[in-house]
């Protein structure tokens, strides 16, 4: 009997990780952690007050989820970039404001309500892409720092809300406060256009080409560039991106306060930054997750609505706020691998 | 090597100047498939400019450039790599955030078949799958468990970096400083992917303030002081100190 040989090695490659490791992996990851972090919150607050898992105040959390969601969703597309949109809140204001003038303008010369607030809603999405479209040349023509440029429209788009708007909530709208509690279940039919909205919005981030510049170029724009991708043109559509998303918000809450109010999403963009951060993406570009972003958007409404469910007085949000995102960097500093820290 | 073989790329006359100051002058060479270059000088001896020049960076004042036979003006350094040049600058090298695959694959993606590739989908397992086989060419083996680009050691990293631009270029590479900041060993693995290059083929321009390496890898070397070649010489003419004399232009 001749000795088999065993087929030598081959080479130095490894075995691909075999299943059970990646299933380790994937419990260990942040997205896994932040969403039994999400849960356990949910928990707390339910414990504290038993009405919490509820479906009135399931469709109290979307409704304020969906307001929150879409510039969060925006925000992770811009840091990822290795930017970032400080003007996402003032945004909402200036275009809800804008939106709810015009809406009140068609309905007073006999319009009709239904083509009017489809007007007002595509003259929202311009006032936010227009916005986006100022930081985007001030950022890729003028060479200003996203911080400054989108620090300018942040004050700006303040300042002008409160002066189109002489302090006031422009118009009251039954219709559309009717038509935004419709819907059916938990959901009300804005709801779902704004999820569906969201998940197309993730999908794009991670498997199409798009998503996969907007990483290249947050991760080093100079192999970006050299690899023969318009590095401008993709940072200018991100950024108009991301205002029009603010813009359709500030459609968003004037369905929800039915009417446009300067204060609506004011400081918002603080609230989106943090999602995206707790959600594990890297402030200096070039990694980050979609679902991060949305579990953390989760977690940010939970506690805010939580809190006013079990009667804390709201001035304490922000700090726990805090604790989320203190935990959140701890976490992804403890991650293997990650050398990246804010 | 017969004599009458066609240079895949060849120069003549360049020059260059920005503004008062003249960076290239009259400027002639020819290089050939399947050989690497060493292209040496000083601090502002020209080799920045030279490569910008060949890379479609900028275009020169005066002169011609061949690229397999054809006389060629770049409009950008698209141009450049739709004739078959890749080049690797010191700073672009890879995004260490993204994946191997993703990364050989930067610029040039796989779509989808159907509908999906037309709404911009990716086929990342064919992109992962091909890049490994394309990488295996050049004698890279990249250990499956490391998946992001930011996972690999320096040498590793650069290697993978030429690796890609062997990979897309169809007649000549150019490689600015590829070994600096790395340690010997990793030197070694990054000169290893340069010769598999050559042999499959493509023309290396090897840039590098590194003597030894240039010694070690190239075929020829061509020496440029003040904006002109000096010296255009098969590498066994040369020593550390003979090539050394004729950068600094002091005799030895």
């Amino acid at each position: 009997m001749s000795i088999v040989e065993t087929p030598p090695p081959q080479g130095t490659a490894e075995r691909p990780p075999s299943l059970l490791r990646r299933c380790a992996a994937l419990l260990t990851s942040q997205q896994s952690i932040l969403l039994v972090v999400l849960i356990a919150v949910m928990c707390f607050f339910d414990f504290h007050n038993s009405r919490f898992f509820s479906t009135s105040e399931f469709s109290n959390l979307i409704v304020d989820f969906c307001e929150a969601v879409l510039i969060a969703a925006a925000e992770t597309y811009v840091i990822i970039s290795g930017g970032i949109d400080l003007s996402v809140g003032s945004t909402v204001a200036v275009s809800g404001v804008v939106g709810a003038y015009v809406i009140q303008y068609l309905e007073g010369h006999h319009f009709g309500e239904v083509p009017s607030l489809l007007v007002g809603t595509l003259v929202c999405a311009g006032v936010g892409a227009l916005v986006g479209i100022i930081n985007a040349l001030m950022i890729t023509r003028a060479r200003l720092v996203p911080f400054v440029a989108t620090l300018v429209t942040l004050s700006a788009g303040e300042g002008l809300a409160l002066v189109f708007s002489k302090g006031g909530t422009i118009g009251y709208d039954p219709v559309a406060a009717v038509w935004s509690a419709t819907g059916f279940w938990i959901f009300t039919w804005l709801s779902v256009i704004v999820l569906v909205l969201t998940a197309i919005l993730g999908i794009v981030l991670h498997v199409s080409r798009y998503g996969r510049y907007n990483f290249a170029i947050g991760s080093n724009p100079f192999a970006a560039r050299a690899a023969g991708i318009n590095v401008n043109r993709h940072v200018a559509s991100v950024y108009i991106l991301s205002g029009l998303l603010a813009g359709l918000t500030g459609m968003i809450f004037y369905f929800q306060t039915s009417g446009g109010a300067p204060q609506s999403g004011i400081g918002n963009e603080l609230e989106a930054i943090a999602a995206v951060v707790i959600g594990g993406a890297s402030l200096v570009g070039g990694a980050g997750r979609f679902t991060g972003t949305i579990i953390g958007v989760a977690i940010l409404t939970v506690v805010h609505d939580g809190l006013t469910f079990i009667n804390v007085a709201t001035t304490w949000n922000e700090v726990v706020v805090a604790a989320f995102i203190a935990l959140a960097v701890l976490l992804q500093s403890l991650s293997a691998g990650s050398k990246k820290l804010l | 090597m017969s004599v009458e073989r066609e240079p895949i790329l060849e120069l003549r006359h360049i020059s260059k100047s920005y503004g008062s100051v003249r960076a290239l002058t009259d400027v002639s060479f020819r290089a050939y498939s399947g050989e690497v270059i060493g292209l040496v000088g000083d601090n502002g001896a020209g080799k920045s400019s030279l490569i910008k020049t060949i890379s479609g960076v900028h275009n020169p004042d005066s002169g011609e450039l061949f690229v397999d036979g054809v006389a060629r003006h770049w409009k950008s350094p698209h141009d450049s790599m739709q004739a078959g040049i890749e080049t690797l600058y010191q700073d672009s090298g890879l995004a260490p955030d993204l994946t191997i695959g993703s990364n050989i694959f930067l610029g040039r993606e796989l779509l989808r078949r159907g509908v999906l590739g037309r709404l911009g989908f990716l086929d990342q397992k064919t992109m992962e799958r091909r890049a490994l086989e394309e990488l295996e060419k050049v004698g890279i083996t990249v250990p499956l468990s490391k998946r992001t680009v930011s996972q690999l050691s320096g040498g590793q990293r650069q290697a993978v970096a030429i690796g890609r631009a062997a990979m897309w270029a169809k007649h000549v590479i150019i490689l600015d400083e590829p070994t600096n900041h790395l340690g010997a060993r990793q030197s070694l693995e990054v000169l290893k992917v340069i010769t598999a290059a050559k042999e499959q083929g493509l023309c290396v321009l090897f840039i590098s303030h590194t003597l030894p390496h240039v010694l070690e890898v190239t075929d020829r070397i061509i020496v440029l002081r003040l904006g002109a070649v000096v010296r255009d010489a098969p590498t066994t003419e040369y020593t550390v100190e003979s090539l050394l004399g004729t950068i600094t232009g002091l005799s030895v």
